[in-house]
């Protein structure tokens, strides 16, 4: 239900976007034809998908949407995504070694390895390791940060 | 025919070169390593390393990442044998009798036949490439945009019927990717669209970044979200010598492998996730036409056979579509199109005649990956059997410092890297609502091609939709596609009609 809501949404401002490009004609089409035609297409089957998916919530037939076979942890989800967000965000700033450093022992933390000594060392072999294999061996030229390696 | 046995001979002169040896080793080897370790698919695994070949020729780029393709379909079979976890979504059918063969001490020769039956596939695959894709192509000459924008409505029409549970969240999904693919220039009249005014939407959406948000990040979410306890699992590692399969055992295999590499090379050509469908396929048959079908899901080696067999074929075969028509059919060939466009390569009917180093070249390269492949899975299963022991809880973080840095290699823009997450997220919710990826990956891809397609006929026949119907080949596929639509529905229609029936 969510899902199909989310994409009417995504449907209707796609359209509304696209008219405000030029449309054309179909002889000689604008800009904005195409991903017009795609945003109603889409309001239109997720119309449909709403539609069947309350008439059959009408109909009482009881049918859960999201199978969910295993009691997840929504937390440690969020956790490991705020994690990359915030890599991401000090990527340029902080630079590679260091990110990938910080980056390794926030994610071994958040999915339980729990003792320090062994959760430091690991991230700092990963670190220097991904630094030797992408820098110094591949050449690529990854942020080096205030700490300039 | 002649001329196709010449030009791979000159095809394998390129393939032996030493540095396209040692690409077709390395492609080998990583996608083997992609395929056994789960949290990680060819999909994500192929994106992730098309920056590695930036400095490469096209040849050897190609060479590698096809061979992470094929390499994954031989290494997912060691996850599903050894921990009944499918290393890609291609080894599923393999884990019911191969987890079973290994329960009862059987794992060597589960393994060894996977092996096996993997290589003879690859084998008869590629001579059907060599012989069918020049003919294709030439016929493939009277394409114009019409039929290639039917061709293309065609392959989501029926990738959307076969992925998933649902055809409308599929299509849905089609339609996502499509509107995503129109982010950026307009190909046409070079107007911005969506851009709301930032300059790094105007090169579009890096469809690397969402094949490993939507395959890899989304993977690895999905892992992280359940127990801790449940990430780790007992690996059964087979000893060397215990890795030959009796004579009875391969003459119990060779019909079914053969048969699986017919049913695997047929699927291949169509549109959809020719692996999966294909070894479903010839599971369904063999247990179907064997003598003691309760014996399937106990550990037939049959099971094993077939079903293996067959996926290697189908993705041999699913690179004729790529090569000849310039249109994949599946999400790995997809992210092969865009690896082949970076290296300044369009894949076509002209292809073959204007880079024939590149076809023949990968395409002896594949009959050489199979042979490593084969002497790779045999003889160091063991060692791959125990990578499977490095606990998940240090893989994942592992799998997504890869990601990240792969990421920002593509474009040295960590714009791209905030884009990844945000599709690793997105997967990782349409994973919880059922909705595929595989569709809307295919459609980012094609989007633009067939936007263009669409507008280039419209041009042509002064706006009258008419033509799309006077073309033969172009009707053909509509027409194709109209069948694929509607026959759903009718099967719906007669299912409640039986159901209501009994009830009465």
């Amino acid at each position: 239900m969510a899902g199909g809501m989310v994409l009417f949404l995504f449907g209707a401002i796609t359209a509304l976007l696209s008219l405000r490009m030029p449309i054309g004609t179909f002889r000689m089409a604008g800009a904005g034809l195409f991903p017009l035609c795609l945003g109603i297409l889409l309001m239109v089957l997720s119309g449909i998908f709403l539609l069947r998916f309350l008439l059959k919530k009408w109909q009482s037939v009881k049918k859960e949407e999201f199978p969910s076979e295993i009691p997840g942890s929504a937390m440690q989800v969020l956790f490991f995504m705020g994690t990359m967000i915030l890599a991401t965000f000090f990527f340029k700033i902080l630079g590679y070694p260091l990110v990938s450093f910080l980056l390794m022992v926030a994610l071994l933390r958040i999915l339980g390895m729990k003792q320090w000594p062994f959760n430091i060392s690991l991230s700092l072999i990963t670190a220097i390791a991904s630094y030797f294999l992408f820098v110094q061996w591949l050449k690529i030229p990854l942020p080096k940060g205030w700490i300039g390696l | 025919m002649f001329e196709s046995v010449q030009q791979l001979a000159s095809g394998f002169t390129i393939a032996t070169t030493f540095y396209n040896l040692f690409y077709c080793l390395i492609g080998a080897i990583v996608g083997t390593l992609i395929g056994v370790l789960p949290g990680i698919g060819p999909i994500a695994g192929i994106a992730l390393l098309i920056p590695a070949t930036f400095g490469l020729h096209p040849t050897s780029a190609i060479i590698m990442l096809a061979g992470i393709y094929y390499g994954a379909m031989y290494g997912g079979s060691t996850t599903s044998i050894l921990l009944n976890v499918p290393g890609e979504t291609a080894s599923v059918i393999t884990c019911i009798d191969g987890y079973q063969m290994a329960q009862k001490g059987r794992a060597g020769p589960a393994l060894a036949i996977c092996a096996i039956g993997s290589f003879i596939a690859g084998t008869i695959g590629l001579f059907g490439l060599v012989f069918l894709a020049p003919p294709l192509a030439e016929a493939a000459l009277a394409f114009g945009p019409p039929e290639y924008f039917s061709l293309m409505v065609f392959g989501f029409i029926v990738l959307s019927n076969v992925t998933g549970t649902s055809l409308t969240k599929s299509l849905m999904m089609a339609i996502v990717g499509l509107i995503i693919g129109t982010i950026g220039l307009d190909p046409v009249t070079g107007d911005a669209r969506f851009t709301f005014g930032s300059v790094s939407f105007l090169g579009g959406i890096e469809f690397v970044a969402v094949a490993i948000g939507l395959f890899g990040i989304a993977e690895v979410l999905t892992n992280v979200e359940k127990p801790l306890e449940m990430l780790e699992q007992r690996v059964i590692v087979p000893r060397l010598r215990e890795l030959y399969p009796s004579l009875q055992d391969l003459k119990k295999s060779i019909t079914p492998i053969l048969r699986g590499t017919g049913i695997g090379f047929g699927v291949g050509l169509v549109p959809g996730p020719a692996p999966v469908i294909a070894t479903y396929s010839s599971y369904m048959i063999e247990r179907k036409i064997s003598k003691h079908p309760e014996e399937f899901g106990k550990g037939a080696i049959e099971g094993v056979a077939g079903p293996e067999s067959a996926n290697n074929s189908a993705s041999q075969s699913a690179f004729i579509p790529l090569f000849v028509l310039g249109i994949p059919f599946a999400p790995p060939t997809a992210i092969l199109l865009g690896a082949l466009l970076i290296h300044g390569v369009t894949p076509g009917p002209l292809l073959i005649s204007q880079h024939p180093e590149l076809f023949w070249g990968v395409i002896a390269s594949m009959y050489i990956g199979n042979f490593i492949l084969l002497i790779l899975n045999l003889p160091f299963v063991p060692l791959f059997a125990n990578i499977l022991r490095i606990p998940k809880k240090i893989l994942l973080p592992l799998i997504i410092l890869f990601c990240i840095t792969g990421q920002y290699t593509v474009n040295n823009s960590v714009f791209d890297i905030g884009i990844m997450l945000l599709f690793g997220a997105l997967g990782f919710l349409m994973r919880k609502w059922a909705y595929e990826g595989a569709p809307l990956l295919l459609a980012l891809v094609l989007g633009p091609r067939l936007e263009v397609a669409f507008r280039q006929s419209l041009m042509i026949s002064h706006g009258d939709f008419g033509f799309f119907i006077n073309r033969p080949i172009s009707m053909v596929f509509l027409l194709a596609t109209v069948l694929f639509l509607v026959i759903p529905l009718i099967r719906m229609t007669l299912k409640k009609q039986r159901r209501g029936e009994v009830k009465q």
